[in-house]
């Protein structure tokens, strides 16, 4: 098919802030210094729970070069924030309840002053009893963690449930029934850059905020909420920021708060940069899961119900839990046909850290639990996995686990075709049962697939806006609330206003958001910068575009249904080409004004909370992973070999930040299986660097073949979808169901054991079973 | 101490420089050069790489006395004489290796150590040139490409240098 899209899709397009990026100019916060600029450094909490019984900051102001030092005290309602559990603190009140809670925070000259001025501060911590597991939590004679249990129900902190159709019945019949309990550990978002903030107090009594979040407009409200400015007196700047995968926003709220306190008391500039040790005890993780699923399924497979019960970890403070919980629970089933489905989450305060959003948002570790699971189910019933997961997969039509029904194209069987012919599978499958069972090394290759509800869902108001100006010379600003973190969503914006007006993407600068000149569009999560900010992009530059046609009618003499364009220039009847320059001269003469603003929403979707029924998303995308892995027998380490992907996404709007996406993606994927996991020990972290917590390293990550299913009909611009945080799902199942064929090992969570020495045991019908070890 | 060092090309001489100050605090806070990146401080994230003569080395672990005499090349230097982008790191872009940009500097100077000793690197060779550098955003796969197309870049101009050459 021939596309006359000229932006849209084009594999050449380039990323606009790349060259920035590539020649080391960009600046990010870190990299920011402006003139009297103090230093800030923040006292945290060495203990996972305790009573803060004594507080003294005044020796602090003592030390030379100290300027300004802050507690609890200093912020209106003590500080208190979030969403939708008001239960966080700016700095910690009465007491702490995970190690790296912040307590005070000082600025000072330098930062051996700063850290002078910590080292005086005197805190005495009365210790707790500490809640290291959820089932200590949800003990009845268990310590409350938080000030108030928003629940009612001690540490609970809350619950979700889903009741499509009855299972027990199902289950009860079902000729085979599967049922195991799976464990997830947390993940470290691990962003290159850490956390940090700029604050410039301004002589009108205004505060400037440059701080690397992902949703400058909710820390701007926060900000003046908790100093008790009104909010047109704190404006929040983003600058470059080095990553974020869900982890820049409530560290964020509480970094900005204390530079803004602490400039403004101060009366200078204030500048807090995390260091990566402060940054992995004070950030927040991917919740911890436990996911105990019983499947029911006719003797020839086919899947008929399931009940699944979730214990998530959501450590100290809620953050982004509730939501990501609920999300959660809308998928922990998986992509399959079911005629009735139930799940109950329950999710528990703990001392371990706190846990909010991260890649995937809950779906990540769901999705993993339900893929081992199905592939358990598929080997017990002797059929290969892959072809037992097409035949129980999502199609248009079907209704999902929630009984959602998809009038929507479902690529997931596409999807699921690509990587086994890609992956030659049968093949490759039979080849590693062929191996010798006691090789030095043994392959195996495994798969995985998902589906993935599309943007907020229930859990909110899904909106964004854009502003768009053709200034003097005819160059063109445009503004979106969402920000950039990495991702690219800047280069989707300037792609999408180009198509759309029709003008070479070089006249097009986006602002990156400043929330003096761009308008809240809610919160940059939920991979939904493409489809919700970039219809707003759209719908703002039609707006534009139909003012520039009017004038070009104007002009030409013509109506505008007779106007062509050739590149940028107008074409009318008699055929010769206006530029696009004299359009806008000639619009401007006729008093029209080339500058719009638009707003666009998801329409509202129906989830009642209370009865665990409705519509939980407007639309979906799915996607399947196939990996291959050999295990040493020597040293018990697996490789991964190669990994391929199809994700379907809908039309792809920048085609080289959607496979960086994926690549990405996957690399996260397979340090969750392999390396990753942030440990606790009785609340205290075990993995505050890199040493401890390793990442993916390039000889970790195998070559990945990686393609986009290109699905019609999605209702993002020209036909979109989401891709950023799904693409992450299916690797760690791929990469462990991988495994169990090389090893004969079925673990029931990660990261994958390293077992020296261990000898294939060819066990039925059910395969030995080590439980994250 | 004073310390003299080659810096981008250009000699640099400063006085008062205490012996033991890291290259990394020396690049960042003296002289002003921000596009080195400090990541982590366990000398694990590589983000703070710079070229001292043709080695890859992190300026983190890297006491100024140890560069007195001696070459280094940050990512400010890679850019050409009137600021334009050389070709490796045009590659960066060509080929989508950039997202979040903050490991891209210490990414492209691996890139340029590797290529310094040979242009004809496997993809293999390619990982672990920058494998002791940490990005979370691309998973390597196109940062890998970006430099494999490099060297065949460079390959083909020093072909067609040589080849030149031959015709005069």
């Amino acid at each position: 098919m021939v596309s006359n899209l000229r932006y849209v899709g084009n594999p050449a397009l380039q990323n606009v802030d790349g060259a920035d990026k590539v020649s080391g100019r960009a600046r990010y916060v870190c990299d920011m210094v402006v003139p009297g600029m103090l230093v800030a450094k923040v006292l945290r909490s060495p203990l996972p729970h305790a009573r803060i019984a004594r507080l003294d900051t005044a020796p602090a102001l003592a030390v030379p070069g100290v300027k300004a030092v802050i507690t609890h005290a200093d912020f209106v309602d003590d500080g208190n924030f979030g969403w939708p559990v008001k239960d966080a603190y700016v700095l910690a009140v009465n007491k702490v309840r995970h190690v790296g809670e912040p307590v005070a925070a000082v600025a000072a000259e330098t930062e051996a002053a700063a850290m002078a001025g910590l080292n005086a501060i005197i805190v005495e911590y009365e210790p707790l009893p500490v809640i290291g597991t959820v089932d200590q939590a949800m003990a009845p004679e268990a310590p409350l963690i938080p000030e108030v249990s928003p629940t009612g129900k001690g540490n609970l902190c809350n619950s979700h449930i889903l009741r499509n159709g009855d299972p027990a019945p199902l289950l009860t019949e079902a000729p085979v029934r599967f049922e195991a309990t799976y464990e997830m550990p947390h993940q470290e978002h691990a962003y290159m850059e850490t956390e940090g903030a700029l604050a410039i107090p301004e002589p009108d009594g205004s505060v400037t905020l440059y701080a690397n979040n992902q949703s400058p407009h909710i820390n701007r409200d926060i900000a003046a909420q908790v100093l008790g400015l009104p909010t047109n007196l704190v404006r929040v700047i983003q600058p470059p920021i080095g990553g974020a995968f869900g982890g820049k926003d409530e560290i964020l709220y509480q970094t900005s708060a204390q530079a803004a306190k602490l400039a403004t008391l101060a009366g200078r500039p204030v500048k807090l940069i995390l260091s990566r040790s402060e940054s992995m005890a004070a950030s927040y993780k991917r919740q911890a899961m436990r996911s105990h699923i019983v499947l029911g399924a006719e003797t020839d497979g086919t899947l008929r119900a399931a009940k699944i019960d979730l214990t998530v970890d959501n450590g100290a403070y809620a953050s982004g839990t509730p939501l990501a919980s609920w999300r959660a629970t809308m998928h922990a089933a998986g992509g399959y046909r079911y005629a009735a489905v139930h799940v109950d989450m329950q999710s528990v305060y703990t001392n371990n850290g706190y846990s909010g959003a991260f890649r995937g948002f809950g779906n990540t570790q769901a999705s993993a639990a339900v893929e081992l699971a199905i592939d358990e189910l598929a080997e017990r019933l002797g059929q290969d996995p892959l072809e037992y997961r097409l035949r129980n997969c999502l199609r248009e039509g079907d209704a999902t686990m929630t009984g959602d029904l998809l009038n929507q194209a479902v690529g997931l069987a596409d999807c699921l075709e690509w990587v086994r012919d890609r992956s030659e599978w049968t093949k490759k499958r039979a080849d590693c049962t062929a191996q010798p069972e006691d090789g030095l090394t043994r392959r195996g290759i495994g798969v995985a697939c998902y589906f993935h509800g599309s943007g907020l869902g229930g859990e909110g108001e899904d909106f964004a806006t854009a502003t768009l100006k053709i200034e003097e010379d005819s160059s063109i600003t445009l503004t979106s609330g969402l920000t950039d973190f990495g991702q690219g969503s800047r280069t989707v914006f300037t792609l999408l206003a180009a198509e759309t007006l029709g003008v070479d993407i070089d006249r097009i600068r986006v602002l990156r958001p400043d929330t003096q000149t761009a308008l809240d569009s809610g919160p940059t999560v939920a991979s939904r910068a493409s489809i919700v900010g970039g219809n707003a992009v759209r719908v703002t530059s039609e707006k534009v575009a139909l003012l520039l046609d009017l004038a070009a009618a104007d002009h030409l003499r013509c109506d505008p249904q007779q106007l062509i364009r050739d590149g940028e220039g107008y074409v009318g009847p008699d055929e010769t080409p206006v530029p696009f320059e004299t359009v806008v001269d000639h619009a401007r003469e006729m008093g029209l004004q080339l500058s719009a603003q638009g707003r666009w929403q998801i329409r509202p979707i129906e989830w009642d909370f209370e009865t665990g029924t409705g519509e939980p998303y407007f639309c979906y995308v799915f996607g399947a992973q196939v990996a291959e892995v050999e295990v040493s027998r020597r040293t018990g380490r697996t490789r991964v070999l190669k990994i391929w992907a199809a994700h379907d996404a809908g039309k792809i709007l920048f085609p080289k930040g959607a496979l960086g996406q994926m690549y990405g993606g996957i690399a996260q994927g397979l340090g969750f299986a392999l390396m990753e996991n942030f440990r606790f020990k009785d609340g205290v972290p075990q993995t505050l660097s890199f040493t401890q917590y390793r990442l993916p390293r390039a000889t970790d990550v195998p070559e990945i073949e990686g393609t986009y299913i290109q699905t019609a009909g999605a209702i993002g611009p020209y036909g979109a979808k989401n891709l950023a945080e799904p693409v992450m799902i299916g690797t760690a199942p791929a990469i462990a169901n991988a495994f169990a064929q090389a090893t004969g090992i079925r673990v029931r969570g990660f990261p994958l054991p390293r077992v020296k020495g261990w000898i294939r045991r060819q066990s039925k019908p059910c395969p030995p079973v080590l439980a994250n070890l | 101490m004073r310390l003299t060092f080659t810096l981008n090309g250009e000699v640099v001489s400063l006085d008062r420089i205490a012996e033991d100050l890291p290259l990394l605090d020396l690049l960042r806070d003296t002289l002003g050069l921000t596009g080195t990146k400090r990541g982590c401080e366990t000398g694990t994230c590589g983000l703070c790489s710079v070229l001292v003569d043709d080695a890859l080395t992190r300026a983190c672990r890297t006491p100024v006395t140890k560069i007195a005499g001696h070459t280094v090349t940050t990512i400010e230097g890679m850019l050409g004489p009137n600021g334009e982008l050389g070709d490796l790191q045009s590659a960066f872009l060509e080929y989508g290796a950039v997202q979040c940009g903050f490991c891209t500097p210490a990414m492209v100077l691996a890139g340029e150590a590797l290529l310094r000793r040979t242009l004809t690197p496997s993809r293999e060779e390619i990982r672990r040139a920058i494998n002791g550098i940490l990005c979370r955003c691309t998973g390597y796969q196109q940062i890998v490409d970006a430099i494999e197309a490099t060297a065949q870049h460079r390959r083909d101009q020093q072909k067609a240098t040589s080849g030149g050459e031959g015709q005069w």
